[in-house]
């Protein structure tokens, strides 16, 4: 397990990088997130429309939404998402958002 | 140390150990037996191993691993282990060591097999590892995130609990995508089309977050008119993670959604799609797991695509892959599953320079991710560690792309790609083929 500073605190991540409380999210927390583990310095609007949609799919239903999902509620191309999150959607997107790591082959 | 391996171990009784040594034993054949007694210590497994590559301590020594193993069974079912187990170096099954089989066998192995092939003695070390792992399970010491993975696949029919609305709006979406792509408004991905040639099988990874491969790949169908179809529900999932738990009761009910669907939709031939260990669970445990000889061949999409380009049934242009690439050989698909040259051929004609690594084909190494690594989160870093082998051996070759038939792998090499800053792209051999199709109009395509 390791930590990512947060306003003097230590913030738990499992060893991927994800948050171990996923209940602690906020999107203060979600650009921390982004700087440590995405190497992005910033977040845009289409950053930010893929972040919050997630967090709500996931607040909503436990889950991580199908990328298709994402595409249709953000209206942004598929190749946009790879582009806006370069380690994907799962390592990339969902961990901005604050969810636990999706199970299967990612 | 990991808390969540130490809490279940706090709890085991003598009659967890007593279960797990039973499951243990009973799921050896009789020749696997004799082997934990064969290891002469010469050490040449080590050189085959990724782990101890990037990482030269004994711990990661396979000969090693196994000798954890083996003490264990020379105490509990030899007689020299029981009246001299020092003498022969007899362990009993304690805590200790229950902890060093869970470190040898989830968290230093990948199950892929190489160290065999440099075995004198010629051990078949990934039988003997996932007879650990069976045990293991027995005792419920499979890493918490790994057995999720089983879990979604036994309740949704699917790894990753994707939902039958989800996984077919997906598939339309890529149909219209197909359709866009090719400017042929009747391109299909068939969802239960009865009396199909073929059933085509993905990795739920493609469905949930990575789609363009099953776009490819059915652009290849496409151009080669293919009969084909994906199924809406149940049997289209080609994944099977109890191949890593070895829990072959469930491993034989996951399989079983594939035959099932086969026969409901009346297919004559079982594709699965690029991936390793869902090949070997299909092609060959398969048969063993369901204690039955499938009535439909099995096949690789890898072959399907070559005799696509053999049979001039699709046609590509090399030039469009104009930067090299070099071929990941995924351990379960090539070592294990006895596929190596219908990839080779499919992308000497598909790409302009194919630059191998050295070593490659069954003599290949691990990517780092196989053996559920990708699941057990508690592993990451040993596994990125390790990874650098292959991450070395991609950068030797100066590809600028890598082309890994396994979605497994890719993920890996993804993580590989960022961790050693090797500046690859990695593809399916599908997207590389689709990549380099010369379409067909539009009326060569009908029968």
């Amino acid at each position: 397990m390791s930590g990512l500073m947060f306003h003097g605190q230590a913030v738990a991540l499992n060893e991927e990088g994800f948050l171990v409380d996923p209940g602690i999210w906020n999107e203060e927390l979600a650009l921390a997130l982004a700087q440590a583990e995405e190497g992005l310095e910033a977040l845009t609007e289409e950053h930010w429309s893929v972040i919050r949609f997630i967090r709500g799919h996931f607040e909503e239903k436990q889950g991580a939404p199908m990328v298709r999902a994402v595409c249709k509620a953000t209206g942004l191309r598929l190749q946009r998402i790879y582009e806006l999150f370069p380690s994907g959607p799962a390592k990339g997107a969902c961990k901005l958002a604050g969810l636990p790591k999706p199970d299967g082959c990612v | 140390m990991s808390t969540e391996l130490e809490q279940k171990l706090d709890t085991l009784t003598d009659a967890d150990y007593a279960r797990g040594l039973e499951v243990f034993r009973g799921g050896l054949k009789e020749a696997e037996a004799s082997y934990l007694n064969a290891c002469v210590r010469c050490g040449l497994c080590a050189g085959g191993c990724h782990y101890h590559r990037t990482e030269p301590e004994l711990e990661n020594v396979p000969g090693r691993k196994l000798d954890h193993i083996a003490s264990v069974f020379k105490a509990h079912f030899t007689t020299m282990g029981r009246l001299a187990p020092g003498l022969v170096g007899a362990k009993r099954f304690d805590r200790d060591m229950a902890r060093a089989w869970v470190d040898a066998v989830f968290g230093r192995c990948t199950l892929c097999g190489r160290c065999s092939m440099n075995c004198t003695i010629g051990i078949p070390l990934p039988a003997l590892f996932r007879a650990a792992r069976r045990a293991l399970g027995a005792m419920g010491l499979v890493p918490e995130d790994l057995q999720a993975t089983v879990e979604n696949s036994l309740q949704h029919g699917n790894n990753m609990a994707i939902e039958r609305e989800e996984w077919v709006e997906t598939v339309e979406w890529m149909e219209e995508e197909l359709q866009a792509d090719t400017g042929d408004p009747e391109a299909r991905i068939p969802l239960d089309k009865q009396g199909a040639r073929c059933l085509f099988t993905v990795n739920p990874r493609e469905a949930k977050f990575f789609p363009l491969s099953l776009q490819a790949s059915a652009k290849v169908f496409w151009a080669a008119g293919e009969d084909w179809t994906l199924a809406s529900d149940g049997g289209w999932d080609l994944t099977n993670y109890a191949l890593f738990t070895c829990e072959d009761d469930q491993a034989a009910a996951i399989v079983k959604n594939l035959t099932d669907a086969m026969t409901r939709l009346g297919c004559q031939v079982l594709v699965i799609g690029e991936c390793g260990h869902g090949y070997q669970s299909a092609r060959w445990m398969g048969p063993e797991w369901l204690k039955q000889r499938f009535p439909f061949p099995v096949v690789s999409i890898l072959e399907l695509m070559d005799g696509y380009l053999n049979e001039g049934r699709i046609h590509v242009d090399s030039a469009r892959n104009q930067e090299p690439v070099t071929l990941h050989d995924p351990c379960n698909l090539v070592r294990h599953g006895g596929i190596s040259e219908p990839q080779r051929r499919v992308l000497r004609r598909a790409v302009a320079n194919l630059v191998e690594m050295a070593p490659h084909g069954v003599e290949n190494y691990c990517c780092g991710g196989g053996g559920g690594q990708l699941a057990m989160s508690r592993y990451r870093n040993r596994r990125l560690a390790a990874g650098k082998k292959k991450a070395d051996q991609i950068r030797a070759t100066g590809a600028k792309v890598v082309a890994a038939p396994c979605h497994n792998c890719i993920d890996q090499l993804s993580e590989l790609n960022k961790e050693y800053q090797l500046k690859v792209q990695i593809k399916t051999v599908a997207e590389l083929v689709a990549a380099a199709l010369i379409v067909p109009t539009h009326s060569e395509v009908l029968p």
